[in-house]
């Protein structure tokens, strides 16, 4: 287990991929544990210090559309970036109201740390998958409350997600 | 009597045949599951989720027959690895997921007229002169390096692409899959965000399990296919394993998530998310084809223009022209693909997209779609197994179109996870043994790809292609072993 303050990831054993496994305080931390899980996936040594933190923002319609997007955003930007997206922050997960088309979405707010690839030993994460993913409020009476949209972060947060090597 | 069967872990599987394993329908299954296996392979197949995966794919609409596990089955995503099966092309449907990520993902073979004789003690100098002129890894950019409406060229033309810009002759294209081009590819189902990727990755392995590898051929077991096939022992040949890369990927992506917004009450009767299938007949079902067609162009170029930079390496190491060591294509196979083709089921033909997700396609001889250089003795398969082990040339056999829509296996399949084998393997270990006890020179971009890529990792290649030979859907030609590989 590796991670900041209140959050946390592991690879798990998948035959032919990666999976990582996540948990968190609040929403914006488990997403942002297993985006750190993506890059440990990637690169067994992370240079500290190296590379500008860059901002990015996604949105999806559901939860978890807008966690595979997030991952699938970051493999997106690494390709055309030439850089390891490392040291995640998510800053904000605005959940929708429902009572304009613009706010109809989820939405994420997160900036990371972009590792030039000549500056690290990192091999490729082709893509995040559906695949068993499961994105979860974990805690007593809280799993309820989840499963109705409550979005109050006391329960804390797990996800487990394959991704493609 | 009643058959023998096999229980694994809440699945039991009846034994119809040698080598043929079922698990019978029931439930929301549409048609019964296939596993083609020894009882020792279907020891190490039922070790994962490879079972359940099967199984979960026979939910598929328009599913024909049953789903079908290859010999070399593992674990994958949605869709196990070495999985097939034919959804009908009208009613059914086809599915992103079960293509895979790496869209046209595959391999293909270059002979050339060397002998090992006349490589050894060269070894180093091609595996550094290989690794210094093929891109690998991550970042490391393509042999071509364009823009997008180069790219949109290539996903529209394939191989016919890179013969114009000098980097294929002729007979290369006579000896691809359809001729290096998909019909009905068209670049505009294809994103922006997939082409921006695939850009600057045009002729590059990636990383992972892909890799160029030169062998010597140590076996050829049928002597008459062998010559059709122009392998003899002792000869040098080159092997090069990948796919569309970032594009793709990114374009399986694009789909699923499409599918996850448009047809969601077909999603909602799979069992697992990542089988997202496209009804035949939909808008998206024909956008997807005609994307897939396009990134399977895309990666028919990819291992063209490797192999082109293999000829111009050989011939600084060599002082001969490619042409003189006679490099030519032996064929190429795609691993990761679904097409549309005519099968008999019950006497009749059925359109059918046959998906194979880490399976080869298998046609015996005299099926018009095998090219006419080895139409009379079946199509080439090629098997790759893992660095220390032998890889494998089969050709088609007469029983495939019965049993498994014209199908084989795709390699040695995996045993051991990722993060298990660094644990067990250290790259540079592995590095030093190879070259060492088999003189077998490695080269890589990351020890940790070497570490997850140990021969251990792998099953046993001789019993998959055992299997697939005793089976008829795949006859054993030739055997080769590695001589130098890179890798990202």
């Amino acid at each position: 287990m590796t991670g900041a303050q209140g959050r946390r990831f592991e690879l798990r054993a998948h035959t032919a991929d990666v999976a990582v496994a996540a948990t968190g305080e609040t929403l914006e931390d488990v997403f942002a544990a297993v985006a750190d899980g993506l890059a440990a996936a990637s690169c067994d040594d992370i240079p500290d210090g190296v590379g500008e933190r860059e901002t990015l923002s996604v949105t999806a319609e559901s939860r978890e559309a807008l966690l595979f997007d997030y991952l699938d955003e970051l493999i997106y930007l690494r390709d055309v970036r030439v850089a390891l997206p490392v040291d995640h922050r998510v800053d904000s997960i605005e959940r929708p109201d429902g009572e304009r088309e613009s706010e109809s979405e989820w939405s994420l707010e997160a900036s990371a740390r972009n590792v030039p690839l000549t500056e690290v030993d990192a091999r490729e994460v082709k893509a995040v998958t559906y695949s068993e993913m499961r994105l979860e409020r974990v805690g007593g009476e809280d799993e309820r409350t989840a499963a109705d949209g409550d979005e109050s972060d006391d329960g804390g947060w797990e996800a487990y997600v394959v991704f493609d090597v | 009597m009643s058959n023998p069967t096999f229980d694994a872990d809440g699945i039991t599987l009846e034994q119809v045949r040698e080598y043929v394993w079922e698990v019978p329908q029931e439930g929301d299954m549409r048609v019964p599951a296939r596993v083609l296996a020894s009882e020792a392979l279907l020891e190490e197949i039922s070790e994962d989720k490879t079972l359940e995966q099967i199984t979960n794919t026979t939910h598929l609409p328009g599913i024909t027959n049953y789903a079908i596990c290859m010999p070399d089955g593992h674990q994958g995503y949605g869709f196990p690895v070495g999985g097939v099966g034919a959804l009908d092309a009208e009613n059914g449907c086809i599915s992103p997921g079960a293509v895979g990520y790496d869209i046209n993902c595959g391999v293909r073979m270059m002979r050339t007229n060397l002998t090992y004789d006349e490589l050894q003690g060269r070894e180093e100098e091609l595996v550094d002169s290989l690794f210094a002129n093929v891109p690998s890894g991550l970042g490391g950019g393509g042999i071509v390096e364009s823009g997008v409406d180069t790219v949109d060229e290539i996903l529209e033309r394939g191989v016919d692409w890179a013969l114009e810009h000098g980097h294929a002759v002729e007979e290369d294209l006579l000896h691809c899959e359809d001729e290096g081009m998909r019909e009905g590819a068209d670049a505009d189902k294809i994103s922006q965000k997939a082409k921006d990727r695939g850009k600057n990755q045009i002729g590059s392995l990636g990383s992972g399990n892909h890799f160029l590898e030169v062998q010597r051929v140590t076996d050829v077991f049928d002597d008459e296919v062998g010559e059709a096939f122009g392998l003899e022992e002792d000869q040098i040949v080159v092997l090069i394993h990948c796919g569309s890369r970032g594009l793709g990927h990114q374009t399986c992506n694009d789909y699923l998530r499409k599918i996850e917004q448009q047809h969601q009450g077909l999603l909602n009767q799979l069992p697992d998310k990542e089988l997202a299938a496209a009804p035949a007949g939909s808008q998206l079902a024909e956008d997807y084809y005609a994307a897939m067609n396009a990134a399977i162009n895309f990666a028919w170029v990819n291992r063209q223009l490797i192999m082109h930079r293999t000829r111009q390496v050989f011939e600084r190491v060599f002082d001969r022209s490619w042409e003189d060591m006679e490099m030519e294509l032996l064929y190429d196979v795609a691993h990761n693909i679904a097409k549309k083709e005519t099968h008999t089921v019950e006497g009749k033909e059925r359109e059918l997209y046959v998906h194979r997700k880490g399976a080869t396609r298998a046609f015996p001889a005299g099926h018009p779609e095998v090219p006419k250089a080895y139409r009379d003795v079946g199509q080439p398969v090629i098997i790759p197994g893992s660095m220390g082990a032998g890889n494998y040339v089969l050709r088609g056999g007469e029983n495939s179109m019965d049993l498994t829509f014209g199908s084989t296996a795709h390699g040695a399949g995996r045993l051991m996870s990722r993060t298990q084998a660094k644990d067990e393997y250290w790259g540079g270990d592995v590095q030093q043994e190879l070259e060492e006890q088999d003189q077998i020179y490695v080269k890589a971009q990351s020890g940790a790809t070497v570490a997850e890529e140990a021969p251990g990792v792998y099953k046993d290649v001789d019993e998959v292609v055992r299997v697939s030979d005793e089976l008829g859907i795949g006859d054993k030609v030739a055997r080769t072993f590695p001589v130098c590989n890179i890798k990202g």
